[in-house]
């Protein structure tokens, strides 16, 4: 009941902030980019808020436990992405004066082809990055109360398609600034607790990885998911009625929606195809996947994915597009590694407790859930409820604000850029693509969030970031270049997961380049680019556009004449060349600004 | 007397925006000559200046993976009970690159104030590294450093 009391305020608060942005609601501009009037600091504490996920906020503690320390890769490649940002893409992005990444692949190349493709890719990047968080809002939903997956599923859905229709991404930034303290809130206070309230025992334990081979005490696994397990000689399972009984050694397939108690001081049965949680290397700093022996590799091509992902992640540039300038959106980036080097430092600390507390979660693969799992844990009282309510809450403040802005892009794609359409529209789009979603989530339970997100930044990073980096900074580049190299990218990483999901056993190196593609697809597409751009010829303007995102805002009042300056006695406030042909009433307001 | 407030905009724009968008021809963005040697200026400050964050960041980023790797014997040092290369992930990497975004930011703005009043800074120039200023609105790319 404690958990429904900590989710509903958050609900109703997203609700409330979203009828306050309803105020101004005009144009396609107020509905998209909030008009451009968010300030750097509001503008990047909503950046961390809608970036930092169910991914950020339960996967990585997950993964910890369930893969090893070398996990905590992930969050800096998160954070990495942002100073990547700031230095190519923050400031000219903004200075395009596009509403989407469609917009500016549009105003820099001039083809109406790449504009689709472009949405078609944002299409693609906000399903991958959707579903996962409305699959995990339910399942956490179910997990800490006894309501069944869809009601989470369809809750997430409904507030957030509501929140945005009415108040655009006006209030998806209030909404998003204000869930990221929030969340930091929810976050840091309860690790603090969890430290102090584990003891001296689990904390000297929790820096001392062992192998989790016996069970501490009377543990109870709920497979929501069916499992295969490879049961040891001597485990015992306690029925409620029946007592003590002994499993038979061997493969035990697990029925989907069985709950077994396991009896204190029997052997674990281990997963097929899973490392057991503090099994050796887990203590090891790097990610070995599969334990294949290639851990730089493997931390190498995630780092890559994460990095370059964030890069082109379409529901962040569109939040840098909120900046009144060129100026202000640099600063947001920079803010924005800050605020994220905070949130980034606790992970850790959930992650090393739960590999101690509660590491049977690996049995049913729900390791996602060790964060709100811990506090029970630790203290079986009011206190234990409590701080798992605040967890909880914090949960659901992660779906909803990154599903509010991925949400936005991706009717921003259909409605601005595939039907160009007005206002209604966009609210319409809003509600049926949150609709299309809830329904791709309902059957993917059984999906691993992480995987599922980390393609999306492996997608945007093969195909988004060279088209932003080359777009920006080189001029040679080509309508036909950044097609090609667009489709190159999408295709290579949609196959190599194919590969991945239905194709063969794989093993060694060539898993690890399947599995985590960005290391290849992404200097693919890169040079896909560059190789048929420089086969073709830009167009006689493809200089003065690429120029121009890089030409700051801030130039003097169009009505002071800069004769003084540069000796040219023109009207440079405008840009355009036909409209700085002399005009009476220019003449005039000329005359009044000496 | 309610109030209750009400959009006043003319009949004719609020028809325009709830009409369907009329997409023109495209048009190629045009930039004025006067202003291209000052976008060139800019364009090669930001290129060199995102050349030594990414060289910074990529150094940070993949070496450390790198020296944890070569050195495995770090997990068994520990401070405070803490193994030396789990504290390496998440005390390393989180500072430092806040420190590289915040040396990024400052420069990337010094460069812009700096060729925006050009001639305010070209007699008290007194940085070393962001002094693209002098005479860039004449010689173009010149000051870039």
């Amino acid at each position: 009941m404690i958990v429904a009391l900590a989710v509903a305020p958050v609900v109703l608060v997203t609700m409330l902030i979203g009828l306050r942005g309803v105020a101004a609601m005009r144009t396609t501009s107020d509905f998209l980019v909030a008009s451009r009037r968010v300030s750097p600091l509001l503008n990047s504490a909503a950046v961390s808020g809608e970036y930092l996920s169910a991914a950020s906020f339960l996967g990585v503690a997950g993964l910890v436990v369930k893969d090893g320390i070398g996990s905590l890769w992930y969050p800096v490649g998160f954070t990495a992405g942002y100073i990547a940002m700031l230095a190519l893409v923050a400031a000219p992005m903004r200075r395009s004066g596009a509403l989407t990444v469609p917009d500016f692949a549009e105003a820099r190349l001039g083809s109406a082809a790449l504009r689709r493709l472009a949405a078609v890719v944002v299409l693609v990047i906000g399903v991958l990055y959707l579903v996962p968080q409305f699959r995990t809002a339910g399942l956490v939903l179910s997990v800490v109360t006894e309501t069944p997956y869809w009601v989470g599923v369809v809750l997430a859905g409904g507030v957030v398609s509501a929140t945005l229709a009415l108040g655009g991404m006006r209030a998806a930034t209030y909404v998003q600034a204000f869930q990221f303290v929030f969340k930091l809130m929810m976050f840091i206070v309860p690790a603090m607790w969890l430290l102090i309230q584990a003891g001296p025992e689990v904390r000297t334990e929790a820096t001392q990885p062992a192998e989790f081979t016996h069970f501490r005490d009377d543990t109870t696994v709920t497979f929501r998911v069916g499992a295969t397990l490879d049961v040891p000689p001597g485990a015992t399972v306690v029925d409620r009625e029946d007592g003590p009984r002994t499993l038979e050694p061997g493969a035990w397939e697990v029925p989907p929606g069985t709950t077994v108690t396991f009896a204190d001081g029997t052997p674990v049965p281990e997963v097929r195809g899973e490392a057991v949680p503090g099994a050796d290397g887990w203590e090891r700093p790097l990610l070995d996947f599969d334990n294949e022996g290639y851990p730089l590799l493997g931390t190498w091509a995630v780092l890559i994915a994460t990095m370059l992902g964030t890069m082109g992640l379409p529901h962040v540039i569109m939040r840098f597009h909120t900046s009144p300038d060129g100026r202000a959106a640099r600063r947001t980036a920079a803010f924005t590694v800050a605020l994220l080097s905070v949130f980034y430092l606790f992970p850790g600390i959930y992650g090393v407790l739960g590999r101690v507390l509660v590491p049977h979660l690996y049995l049913t693969g729900a390791t996602d859930s060790a964060v709100v799992a811990l506090p029970a844990q630790v203290d079986d009282g009011t206190a234990g409820t409590v701080f798992t309510g605040l967890l909880t809450a914090g949960a659901f403040a992660a779906f909803l604000a990154t599903s509010l802005g991925l949400l936005l892009v991706v009717s921003g794609a259909i409605s601005h850029d595939l039907v160009p359409g007005g206002l209604r529209q966009l609210r319409l789009a809003v509600v049926g693509a949150a609709a299309v979603i809830v329904l791709l989530a309902l059957p993917a339970a059984a999906f691993d969030a992480g995987t599922l997100v980390t393609w999306g930044f492996t997608v945007a990073a093969s195909t988004f970031c060279p088209l932003l980096v080359l777009g920006i900074w080189w001029r040679r580049l080509t309508a036909a270049g950044a097609i090609t190299g667009v489709a190159a990218g999408l295709a290579s990483t949609l196959g190599s997961f194919l590969v991945n999901v239905g194709g063969p056993e794989l093993h060694g190196w060539v898993a690890i380049l399947v599995a985590q593609p960005a290391p290849w697809t992404v200097p693919l597409a890169f040079l896909t680019m560059i190789v048929v751009s420089r086969l073709g010829r830009p167009a006689p303007w493809a200089t003065a556009a690429m120029l121009r995102l890089h030409l700051h805002e801030h130039r003097l009042s169009p009505f002071v004449s800069r004769t003084q300056h540069d000796g040219a006695a023109r009207d440079l406030g405008h840009s355009s060349w036909p409209a700085r042909r002399s005009s009476a009433v220019r003449r005039i307001t000329r005359r009044l600004g000496r | 007397m309610t109030g209750r407030r009400v959009a006043v905009t003319s009949p004719q724009t609020r028809l325009a925006h709830a009409r369907r968008r009329y997409r023109g021809p495209w048009r190629p963005t045009t930039l004025d000559p006067a202003e291209m040697p000052r976008a060139i200026a800019l364009y090669r400050a930001g290129r060199s200046r995102a050349v030594a964050a990414l060289a910074a960041l990529g150094a940070l980023v993949f070496g450390l993976p790198f020296l944890l790797w070569l050195w495995p014997a770090l997990d068994e040092v520990r401070v405070a009970g803490v193994p030396v290369s789990w504290a390496a992930i998440v005390l390393v990497p989180f500072p430092a690159m806040v420190a590289v975004a915040f040396w990024q930011l400052r420069r990337a703005e010094r460069t812009e104030r700096d060729l925006l009043a050009p001639e305010a800074t070209a007699d008290a120039d007194d940085d070393g590294s962001g002094g693209p200023a002098a005479g860039a609105g004449k010689t173009p790319g010149e000051g870039a450093s």
